[in-house]
């Protein structure tokens, strides 16, 4: 502790270096944590199950381009535990344009059945009862109407793309659920079936409301038993690894995270290390004075590697302490985008920032010790005869 | 008699560069009581900057012995050789050699850092010291902050700031104007006569040497001359001696 100050010191004796080094460590420490609460989301339990919805999703086996025969509906609704089912039907299609910025999930569903396997979804502006009243009726999540600045009564019209139809939907329910994630449009299936009547002997996909959790867990299986050797073969999955299913799509999205967080950590080695052994280099005539004085060579080595740990630390810390800052920010950004499902399992992970607080102190470390040996190790004489 | 403070014997220095080995020092032997002043001289390459750095303990001997204080420091291991400098010995460099992020109190509280000493005690000492060398009102100022002299007396208060029986010093007065060297010399003298600190003195300044009691020439790694000025005489007699030793008329 005596020497901290002299350590400190030494830390901002180069006040632009530092500066840099530091932001060179804060912001791969912000994506770091990043690509961690990412990965992390990605494993976390489902988080409908966690509140006590035990939802399961099924679908054809082959691909969820596949629709089901509708009949698989009343087969699975009777199924012991399942206490609701709805059907759910993928519309697509643009509103306004194919951009990203205009995209949100749609879908066909039955809206009776879908309240009932959505029951914690809370109806914030509307009612219930004016979107089972009116045909063209839509419920809309909390997060479009932010984005878009839809209000009740207002028209959404979507041009359908699988399906060749044009549909011209009214907002009469605005919702949220308890996760936050509401950013998709639910309309009435009669509308479509009405518009394009051989929709309606398909579904996209099954939803159900288990009873509890050893039932969820049961019905995937049950569920995929009773169809595998129909001519529509199901996939059933908890609403969760449904949901993950969609990131996946993106390729071996772990593999790639993890490849760019080693390649991140390594550059930041790599910087780190070089400041500190120019640091150390600068300064060769003055451990040698310390040497001289009667500082041995534990002390030079702490006094180095302490160096750099601080450097590290302030990097680190300050990119640590941003992402924290960030996180709400960025949860409600992709709460807003396509991967809204995945949003609401992306909070902030003590063991991700543990993780972050762990490459941080490595850095310090790994960065500081050659040059902290080097300066521990080189003759006092040879060091006061180097002229810097 | 009595043993002197720093006795070598037959030592040998060489520096092995690349194939070829250097002898620096060739089986020099000498002896130095405590409380003198001596000044190492002699033509670049002579040894003398070695010699103080193996009295100092900062180097190690081919061969031969160094006792300092009674202590045979030539076979001391790195660790207590460190601990034995931290509390033996002050160092004097001819660029001072501060260091630049600390101020002249943090310089010289540095070896103070290595005792038990409390705090406040250690802030005593720092302000003893910088007071004895007469910069008590530049505590809080930093080296860029000090004219060459001033850091030069923070260095020696640095030296002594621990109380080591002794100073050396590597031309401490070869980068400063004549005043300020004269300054040097002047404090020096001081922590020799007052406080009886033991100091060798490496200097090409005759004016420098002229302040020591004795004078021991060195060349090409061989002690070629030992000339101890004679109470009462010492300044006329010493002068009288570096002018022979350096080839040299006396300035002034």
């Amino acid at each position: 502790m005596k020497f901290l100050p002299l350590v400190l010191k030494n830390v901002f004796r180069k006040k632009t270096r530092t500066a840099l080094t530091v932001v060179s460590i804060v912001l791969p420490l912000l994506v770091i944590n990043l690509m961690g609460t990412f990965l992390r989301a990605l494993d976390r339990p489902d988080p409908g199950a966690t509140r006590g919805m035990f939802r399961t999703v099924t679908r054809h086996k082959v691909s969820l381009g596949n629709p089901l025969p509708v009949a698989y509906f009343e087969k699975i609704r009777q199924l012991p535990g399942v206490v609701a089912a709805t059907k759910f039907t993928w519309f697509g299609g643009k509103y306004v344009d194919q951009s990203a910025k205009n995209f949100f999930p749609r879908f066909a569903v039955e809206p009776e059945t879908f309240l009932q396997v959505f029951d914690d979804a809370k109806i914030l502006a509307g009612s219930t009862e004016e979107w089972l009243a009116d045909r063209t009726g839509a419920v809309v999540g909390e997060n479009l109407v932010k984005k878009f600045g839809w209000k009740l009564g207002d028209k959404i019209v979507l041009v359908g793309d699988i399906f060749p139809v044009t549909l011209e939907l009214t907002i009469r329910g605005i919702y949220q659920l308890p996760d936050g994630n509401a950013s998709s449009v639910f309309f009435n299936r009669k509308y479509l079936e009405e518009a394009l009547p051989s929709v309606a002997g398909q579904v996209g996909t099954v939803w159900v409301k288990a009873a509890d959790g050893p039932a969820a867990e049961r019905l995937t299986r049950e569920i995929d038993t009773l169809f595998e050797n129909a001519s529509a073969p199901t996939k059933t999955e908890s609403e969760k690894a449904f949901q993950m299913g969609f990131v996946q799509m993106l390729g071996n999205v772990k593999l790639l995270i993890n490849g760019i967080a080693t390649i991140i950590v390594f550059v930041i080695f790599l910087i780190a290390a070089n400041t500190m052994s120019m640091a150390a280099r600068e300064r060769v005539t003055e451990v040698a004075v310390l040497r001289a004085l009667g500082f041995g060579k534990p002390a030079i080595l702490g006094m180095v590697l302490a160096e750099s740990l601080v450097l590290a630390l302030i990097g680190g810390g300050l990119g640590i302490l941003l992402f924290v800052l960030a996180e709400p920010a960025l949860k409600a950004g992709l709460m807003a985008s396509p991967m809204s499902g995945f949003a609401a399992s992306f909070d902030l992970f003590p063991e991700v920032l543990a993780m972050g607080l762990f490459i941080t102190i490595s850095v310090g470390v790994v960065a500081g010790v050659v040059p902290a040996v080097q300066s521990a190790r080189r003759s006092i004489v040879d060091g006061l005869r180097r002229v810097v | 008699m009595a043993e002197p403070f720093i006795r070598i014997e037959s030592l040998v220095k060489a520096y092995q560069r690349d194939t070829q080995s250097l002898t620096v020092l060739t089986g020099l032997n000498l002896a130095v009581d405590e409380g003198e002043f001596i000044a190492l001289m002699g033509p670049s390459g002579s040894g003398k900057t070695t010699l103080l750095n193996l009295i100092a303990g900062i180097d190690r001997p081919t061969s031969g012995r160094i006792v300092v204080g009674g202590l045979e420091i030539h076979g001391m291991g790195e660790a207590a050789l460190a601990k034995w400098r931290s509390r033996n010995i002050g160092f004097i460099f001819q660029l001072y050699n501060l260091v630049p992020v600390l101020t002249a109190f943090e310089n010289v509280e540095l070896p103070l850092l290595l005792t038990d000493l409390s705090r406040a005690r250690r802030r005593k000492q720092v302000e003893l010291a910088l007071s004895i060398v007469g910069l008590a009102d530049r505590m809080d100022h930093y080296p860029r902050q000090l004219s060459g002299g001033q850091e030069q007396r923070v260095a020696i208060a640095r030296a002594f700031a621990t109380d080591p029986k002794l100073l050396v010093a590597d031309e401490p007065t070869g980068d400063l104007d004549s005043k300020s060297a004269e300054e040097i010399l002047v404090l020096l003298e001081r922590l020799n006569n007052e406080f009886g600190k033991t100091i060798v003195m490496v200097t090409h300044d005759p004016r420098a040497a002229a302040r020591a009691h004795r004078l021991v020439h060195l060349d090409k790694g061989v002690l070629k001359e030992d000339i101890r000025a004679s109470a009462g005489q010492k300044e006329v007699g010493m002068a009288a001696a570096i002018a022979a030793a350096a080839g040299t008329e006396l300035p002034g």
